[in-house]
């Protein structure tokens, strides 16, 4: 979906960001923000919440900021749908996500992929 | 829920999310969605769980922390959705539901899960207090289990979108919904619950694949970047 989204802007993007950390200079706005943002949130870590929400508040508005929580708090219920229930991770994105799609972004480094696929 | 500004719908889609909690379901009553509920928030601390999530391999010995409610079964289900969800696997799903639990009781309650760690998430990114569990409403579950549902594409039964029936409901947005929608549909209720709430937090099923606009205050790729990084951090491979 990311890859989607930046190529419908005629812009790439490095996703080996996705679990190696995104490049300073990815074209999209306020990205470092965001994703410390995210980090904070998903490591539950109140003290680094607090201080990457005041930045993200900073950079995008009450607005921006509010759909910012809201989809990083989505993605806490889908990822436990996926895994829970076990449905195949190779339709992700409509089958879009094509192997080396994966390989790149590192997925295929995830337990789910190395271990259970095929189980 | 704190001195931000929030959108409106997504006001009224937890407020709506927890009534639909509180309510009877199809397999448990109102009284143990909300015992699903105080776990959720019970696994966020457990010490078992932590030890889980730091060991090389998530099959380790242990009791988990509980609020002693649910039965065993329903805790390890509970807890590790909730603590170590990319490393669950088929083996450890049938497990579970060679301890005691139906299908329909295992996909009722990872709906649960999943849409009170949505909730809980927001209030806490938001710097908001989490609000207090709601009290259940008496009444018996439905008991409704789709007669198109099939163990074929998943760990547990899915209804394709061709097996669906009027008895159903509602369940798709459209035929070639993807499979992250099909998930709770064993338990149709459970799905409409979840869609409910999760199009308010991320985008209706339609706006999906349309890249090139956002009908939030954010931009796509700003979306999507968030989305990638936390499911990359719960090791979610979809």
């Amino acid at each position: 979906m990311l890859r989607e989204s930046m190529q419908t802007q005629g812009r790439q993007v490095d996703l080996r960001g996705v679990t190696q950390g995104f490049d300073p200079g990815v074209e999209i706005p306020h990205a470092a923000e965001l994703v410390e943002f995210a980090e904070a949130v998903v490591l539950r870590d109140a003290a680094r919440t607090d201080a990457a929400r005041k930045k993200l508040l900073s950079a995008l508005g009450e607005a921006g900021f509010v759909d910012a929580a809201a989809v990083a708090a989505a993605f806490h219920g889908f990822v436990r749908i996926a895994d829970a229930i076990g449905i195949p991770y190779t339709t992700a994105a409509r089958g879009s996500d094509a192997p080396e799609v994966r390989e790149q972004a590192g997925v295929n480094q995830f337990y789910r992929v190395r271990y259970v696929h095929g189980e | 829920m704190n001195n931000l500004s929030i959108r409106s719908d997504l006001v009224g889609a937890h407020d709506r999310a927890w009534a639909a909690i509180a309510a009877p379901g199809t397999w448990l009553t109102g009284e143990r969605r909300v015992a699903v509920a105080a776990e959720v928030r019970r696994a966020r601390t457990c010490a078992q769980c932590a030890r889980i999530k730091a060991a090389l391999s998530p099959n380790i010995a242990g009791e988990h922390e509980t609020t002693g409610k649910l039965g065993a079964a329903e805790v390890e289900l509970i807890h590790r959705v909730v603590a170590d969800p990319g490393r669950l696997s088929e083996k450890w799903s049938h497990d579970v539901l060679a301890r005691g639990l139906s299908e329909g009781e295992y996909v009722e309650i990872v709906g649960l899960a999943a849409m009170v760690m949505m909730m809980d998430t927001f209030t806490r990114a938001i710097g908001a207090a989490e609000p207090p569990l709601p009290t259940p409403v008496a009444g018996e579950p439905t008991r409704y289990r789709p007669s198109g549902a099939r163990k074929k594409a998943a760990w547990l039964p899915l209804v394709e979108p061709e097996d669906a029936t009027a008895a159903d409901g509602y369940l798709y947005p459209s035929p070639k919904a993807g499979y992250i929608y099909r998930g709770l549909s064993l338990v149709p209720q459970s799905l409409r619950d979840y869609w409910a709430l999760a199009n308010c937090h991320y985008m209706p099923g339609e706006h999906v694949y349309r890249f090139d606009t956002s009908i939030r205050a954010i931009t796509r790729p700003q979306v999507e970047i968030i989305a990638a990084r936390v499911s990359a951090m719960h090791l979610c491979a979809y």
